[in-house]
């Protein structure tokens, strides 16, 4: 089968998936996943090998996207509008789930650059499936405003702590001097280096910006912008995710109506964004699934007493209510897409076992996640008073 | 040719505050809904009401960063017009300040129509509203209104 055919199979099927599942209220994305695990090579075989070859740069392409939508929310006036209550609450859960998690999987005996993955993964949270619950039980008050905050904005802080692990990952596994210093001293180089591409050509170009003047014009310059970043990014071995959230967030302080771009891109990226998840659970190793039982418990839940003391904590300095300090934890429970993005990367920069047994792991957990999680949110927002009295 | 020797002084315009029944009110007869600029006590232009802010209303949160994560797909579903249920009362609670697009696309009154019409075509709007100097709403400018100058100006009629 060429390659345009796996496609064409790939998209059609796809659409298909995301049918099904609205009619059984589950995200699209999972709807992907599963229809990419029984295209996959284990079941149907329907992914040609070129294909799944290609999911390195196709992951790339999509994640160079998404970290350049999440990027725009580093401006001003985010930040003015997000909060004390909610940037504390965000940035220690995010820092909880990852400490926990580190530390629980090497004292399991997992090695430090594999832990420290998984500890970057588990910060991410699934605001879509947060979204469907509130909607879904017409959940309103403080309490939900304030969990609505945080998952849009925990991402944010996910993909930059995820960006910073995989350096030192990285520098950790393939540097055959085992010096600290110089492993410290190369992740900062390679994190400084992201920041400072992003933020050039983010500068360079909203200035050129000026001479484009329509809408076909405005999406092809864009999109040669994000992949130029993400392009060069690969080229001197820095991060793809940082530089490209570094160039949104230098174009959205620069630029007033810089919501052009974000808005543009939206109208190709979801066909990417398909392609990527259902490669995603194309590259399921279901093979691995029975060894990973110890791990798979360990991950799952040191993430998400990871999120609750974090929470905690983060509620505590920011003097919020008692409900947010208690349920606040385990609503943020739910884990998907950016968290399955993050796997990907990982399991293409470690080749081998140690990178199939990160994805494969949190593909799984996340289908937990999302079984289990909708319950622990619902249990959040009765007992904090959100829902209406029936 | 500048922008406001053309575009339509005469503006209606609502206030923060204006409730969703009365804005709905004032634009029952229209052809189709416009591009309605609200303004402060002091004529400032501090947003824009457009047709897919109407949507928002069928939304439980107005949540601006929410739609900014680009996998926080529902947001970005068509939503079911057809099959919410929203509360009676919503015309009275919700007001414009709730609603509105604080992301303007506007152009000043001493600019070219050549400049107004790129600006419109960059992102995608069939009207804008346009300011003075002071960001003060002077009126509104539509492709429309660019067109026809253009008729005008070759004779067409």
């Amino acid at each position: 089968m060429n390659i345009i055919l796996g496609i064409s199979l790939i998209l059609l099927f796809g659409l298909f998936s995301s049918k099904v599942a609205e009619k059984i209220k589950t995200p699209a994305i999972t709807a992907y996943l599963v229809i990419g695990i029984f295209l996959g090579p284990y079941l149907l075989n329907l992914v040609p090998d070129t294909v799944i070859k290609a999911s390195g740069l196709i992951s790339n392409f999509a994640l160079s996207l998404i970290a350049f939508s999440i990027g725009q929310n580093f401006s001003r006036q985010v930040f003015k509008q997000i909060g004390k209550q909610v940037l504390w609450i965000s940035v220690l859960a995010a820092f909880g789930a990852w400490f926990l998690v580190v530390i629980g999987l090497m004292v399991l005996g997992l090695p430090l650059y594999v832990s420290l993955m998984f500890g970057a993964i588990a910060t991410a949270t699934a605001p879509a499936a947060l979204i469907m619950i509130v909607r879904q039980y017409k959940a309103k008050g403080r309490f939900t405003e304030i969990l609505m905050g945080v998952v849009a904005i925990d991402d944010a802080w996910g993909l930059i702590v995820f960006s910073i692990c995989l350096a030192f990952a990285r520098k950790i596994h393939f540097n055959q001097t085992s010096s600290a210093s110089i492993v410290v001293f190369k992740s900062l180089f390679e994190i400084g280096g992201s920041f400072l591409l992003g933020g050039v050509i983010g500068a360079v170009f909203s200035v050129l910006s000026r001479h484009i003047r329509n809408q076909r014009d405005l999406l092809i310059y864009t999109l040669g912008l994000i992949f130029l970043t993400a392009g060069l990014a690969l080229h001197f071995h820095m991060s793809v995710l940082l530089s490209c959230m570094f160039l949104a967030a230098v174009i959205v302080n620069m630029n007033g109506q810089s919501f052009k771009y974000f808005e543009i891109v939206q109208t190709i990226d979801w066909p990417i964004y398909l392609l990527f998840f259902v490669l995603a659970g194309a590259n399921l190793e279901i093979n691995l699934l029975a060894q990973l039982g110890k791990i798979g418990i360990f991950y799952f839940l040191l993430r998400v007493i990871g999120k609750y003391f974090g929470t905690y904590v983060g509620a505590i300095i920011s003097r919020a209510d008692n409900d947010v300090k208690r349920y606040l934890g385990i609503a943020q429970m739910p884990q998907a897409g950016v968290a399955l993005g993050m796997a990907l990367i990982a399991k293409s920069e470690f080749s081998g076992t140690m990178g199939s047994m990160i994805f494969t792991t949190v593909a799984a957990t996340t289908i937990f996640y999302e079984i289990i999680g909708p319950y622990f949110v619902k249990i959040a927002l009765q007992r904090s008073n959100q829902l209406p009295i029936s | 040719m500048q922008v406001k020797e053309i575009m339509h002084a005469r503006v209606i315009a609502v206030k923060r505050a204006t409730s969703l029944a009365q804005l709905l009110d004032l634009f029952k007869d229209f052809h189709s809904f416009p591009v309605i600029p609200v303004v402060d006590d002091s004529k400032l232009l501090i947003g824009v009401v457009h047709l897919c802010n109407l949507f928002d209303v069928f939304k439980p949160y107005h949540q601006d960063i929410l739609i900014r994560n680009p996998l926080s797909m529902l947001s970005r579903e068509p939503t079911d017009i057809f099959d919410i249920d929203i509360e009676e009362g919503i015309g009275n609670l919700v007001i414009v300040a709730d609603i509105m697009d604080k992301k303007i696309v506007k152009i000043n009154e001493d600019q070219s129509l050549k400049q107004a019409y790129d600006l419109m075509q960059l992102h995608g709007r069939g009207a804008i509203p346009v300011v003075d100097d002071q960001n003060k709403l002077g009126g509104i400018i539509s492709v429309f209104d660019i067109v026809m100058a253009i008729f005008k100006e070759k004779g067409i009629i």
